[in-house]
């Protein structure tokens, strides 16, 4: 009786001097219960534990104080998927949108076995093949139909975001559609540090050795991210050896080649050499627009060549930056109701398209407005009243206005001292020029699209 | 003149979609509603743009509305929760090296298990100063700018948000608030807040003069 007194004043007091934001998302889930003369103050993830533990347990132990004749010892413990509170939270509606259909899968991972399991749609047929990946692709084609047998690991290297994991995991697929009980895996490397961590933790190296040594294909994702850490390695030194000496088919995936992988025990990349090392490049134009296509038809639609050449040419670093950019342009010709077209996936892209920083100082729009008009910037900046000087030192007080968040007292400030109404006067006649003078309309707009890339 | 102590009571105001004025943002909007109901094909939308201009506003009033319908949700700036139905990282260039690693690895999560996954910068993908594996991932979501107001529309949010503090803020006042302050809408709305709590303080209506007296105050704290 004592606890819900004491837990009904926490939430008092904490709903009392709390944001609703903070007290909903910090305070409502906790659960307090009773054990043995301690206070268990359940959490439902580490990083909730962490904040109450920080910001709000001084106020929790003074409230408990004013409970309880003695101050109880606090367990915290960490329990996920704790029940959500059953009452709506104190706050505003906020229904204004329809009620959100979003979970997360559990995850609770009591076993080494029942995740790393592959992504069926990433297959060699949805795969699009170029120059930059060809060799790649027939090596993995070569070990998907002899795993263990062709090259062994088969080593896959090249820059993020060019489909390393998308071939990986197509090997995988394939081995699985050619022999369904073979037994595969597939990990991100990342994932396998916290599987040895998690093996320490609960004493479990024994189920965790098992787990890997048994396996017929093993394919680690992004192994760079072993660099630096000791026990992984050591534990990926024996797993693979096991793998390999018994003909198990190991595939790994890096950024960079195996011998400037830094952070590294050099046994493990002498033995990454073992197999073939193979990259993959960059894709050419064509390869880009390739995948644009194949992507639109995976979604059911098709693609003008015309728009995927213009996705393409513009967004050239990787391939999932060119999914993005194409997806954007799904996005936006749907919500405005417009069929995709050169002219709209413009439209979509032009925020993203930009190559420059957006940041634009006044001295920056100083610059370029004197450029454009050669005129100097001493002159811009002078109290001259040239007609030559000022409707450029105008123009350059609009475009301040519009791209900086400056005060126009600031802004009259950094053209010489002017006043703020000089900003005002300029602001007003620019608009007005520009209705009645196409020049000066097309001189400005010319020098937003420089400004602002 | 002896000035009137105040009580530390002002009227709620959190950032949600009521309050946010949309802009040019609209298609941003409806994007987020979707990835909210799950009707959205994408799960994972970064957000980018100036300071000031709404990002954590959107990260916070997403997170209230997954809340308010009983949905684990959090919002997080500089540090990475564990996955929930709904997560909201805001200022991505400000996590430091092992917590761009937590975010990568709670992007496969999220990707893998399922949620929505929100994240903004000042930049876009292409510019973001963070390792490169996770700058493509958030590049290969739906990657929207958030774009600033301008004057009208700014001219609306403080009105709405004077509305909210109790007080009419008159055509005069906004002009020289316009005018004189600095423009980005946090900057405007702690002067709007000052001036409310200064009316108060002196029993005045907020006026231009008492608006002049707020913003030499401010000029002199900096």
């Amino acid at each position: 009786m004592q606890v819900k007194t004491f837990w009904d004043n926490c939430l008092s007091s904490f709903e009392k001097s709390l944001p609703p934001q903070q007290f909903i998302s910090w305070i409502k889930p906790l659960r307090v219960s009773a054990d043995n003369g301690r206070l268990i103050l359940t959490t439902p993830n580490s990083f909730t534990l962490k904040v109450v533990q920080d910001r709000f347990l001084p106020e929790i132990k003074r409230q408990a104080k004013l409970v309880f004749q003695e101050l109880p010892v606090f367990d915290f413990r960490v329990v996920e998927n704790l029940p959500v509170p059953t009452s709506k939270p104190n706050s505003k509606p906020a229904d204004e949108i329809a009620k959100p259909n979003i979970e997360v899968k559990p995850k609770i991972e009591t076993s080494f076995r029942g995740y790393g399991k592959l992504n069926h749609s990433l297959t060699f047929d949805n795969f699009v093949i170029g120059k930059a990946n060809q060799l790649a692709f027939a090596a993995a084609t070569q070990v998907a139909e002899l795993p263990g047998v062709s090259y062994n690991p088969l080593f896959i290297y090249g820059g993020v975001g060019l489909g390393k994991t998308h071939l990986a995991q197509a090997i995988g697929n394939q081995i699985l559609a050619n022999n369904p009980n073979t037994k595969v895996c597939y990990m991100h490397a990342e994932r396998y540090v916290a599987d040895v961590v998690r093996a320490y933790q609960t004493n479990k190296f024994e189920e965790f050795k098992q787990y890997y040594h048994s396996l017929d294909v093993l394919l680690i994702d992004d192994i760079q991210f072993f660099a630096g850490k000791a026990k992984t390695q050591e534990e990926f030194f024996y797993a693979f050896n096991t793998l390999v000496d018994s003909h198990k088919q190991v595939i790994l995936t890096s950024d960079t080649f195996p011998k400037e992988l830094t952070g590294l025990e050099n046994r493990l990349v002498s033995r990454f050499g073992w197999g073939l090392t193979i990259s993959i490049e960059p894709p050419e134009l064509e390869m880009r627009v390739a995948i644009l296509l194949k992507k639109a038809a995976l979604s059911d639609y098709v693609l003008d060549d015309a728009v995927a050449f213009f996705i393409a040419k513009h967004v050239s670093s990787n391939i999932r930056e060119l999914e993005g950019a194409l997806k954007r342009v799904e996005a936006f010709t749907k919500f405005h109701r417009r069929v995709i077209s050169v002219d709209s996936a413009k439209e979509a892209l032009k925020d993203i398209l930009i190559s420059q920083n957006r940041q634009i100082s006044v001295d920056n729009i100083q610059k370029t407005v004197a450029d454009y008009y050669r005129i100097k910037i001493v002159d811009m900046l002078s109290k001259k009243r040239t007609r030559n000087l000022t409707r450029p030192r105008q123009i350059a007080m609009a475009l301040a206005r519009e791209l900086t968040s400056l005060s126009l007292p600031e802004i009259g400030n950094s053209f010489g001292g002017k006043d703020h109404s000089t900003v005002i006067h300029a602001c007003q006649k620019v608009t007005e020029l520009r209705t009645e003078d196409s020049v000066i309309d097309s001189d400005y707009k010319n020098l937003y699209q420089t400004l602002t890339g | 003149m002896m000035s009137q102590l105040l009580l530390d009571i002002t009227p709620d105001w959190w950032p949600t979609f009521d309050n946010f004025v949309a802009g040019r943002n609209d298609e941003l909007l409806a994007a987020l509603h979707q990835a909210l109901a799950g009707t959205g094909k994408d799960r994972c939308i970064y957000l980018w743009g100036e300071t000031g201009s709404g990002k954590s506003h959107l990260l916070q009033a997403c997170v209230s509305v997954a809340q308010n319908a009983h949905h684990q949700a959090i919002y997080a700036n500089g540090v990475v929760p564990e996955p929930q139905s709904v997560v909201a990282v805001d200022d991505v260039e400000q996590l430091d090296a092992d917590a761009q690693i937590a975010l990568f690895a709670l992007y496969n999560r999220m990707r893998e298990g399922g949620g929505v996954l929100l994240v903004c910068g000042r930049q876009p993908p292409q510019h973001l100063a963070v390792r490169e594996d996770l700058r493509t991932r958030l590049g290969w979501g739906l990657v929207y700018q958030v774009h600033g107001l301008n004057d009208e529309e700014k001219g609306q949010a403080l009105s709405r948000h004077a509305q909210t503090r109790g007080f009419t803020l008159s055509y005069e006042l906004l002009q020289y608030l316009l005018r004189h302050g600095r423009r980005d809408l946090p900057s405007l709305l702690a002067v709007l807040d000052a001036l409310d709590t200064h009316s108060l303080r002196l029993h005045r209506t907020p006026s231009v003069p008492l608006l002049k007296e707020v913003l030499q105050q401010s000029l002199e704290l900096t």
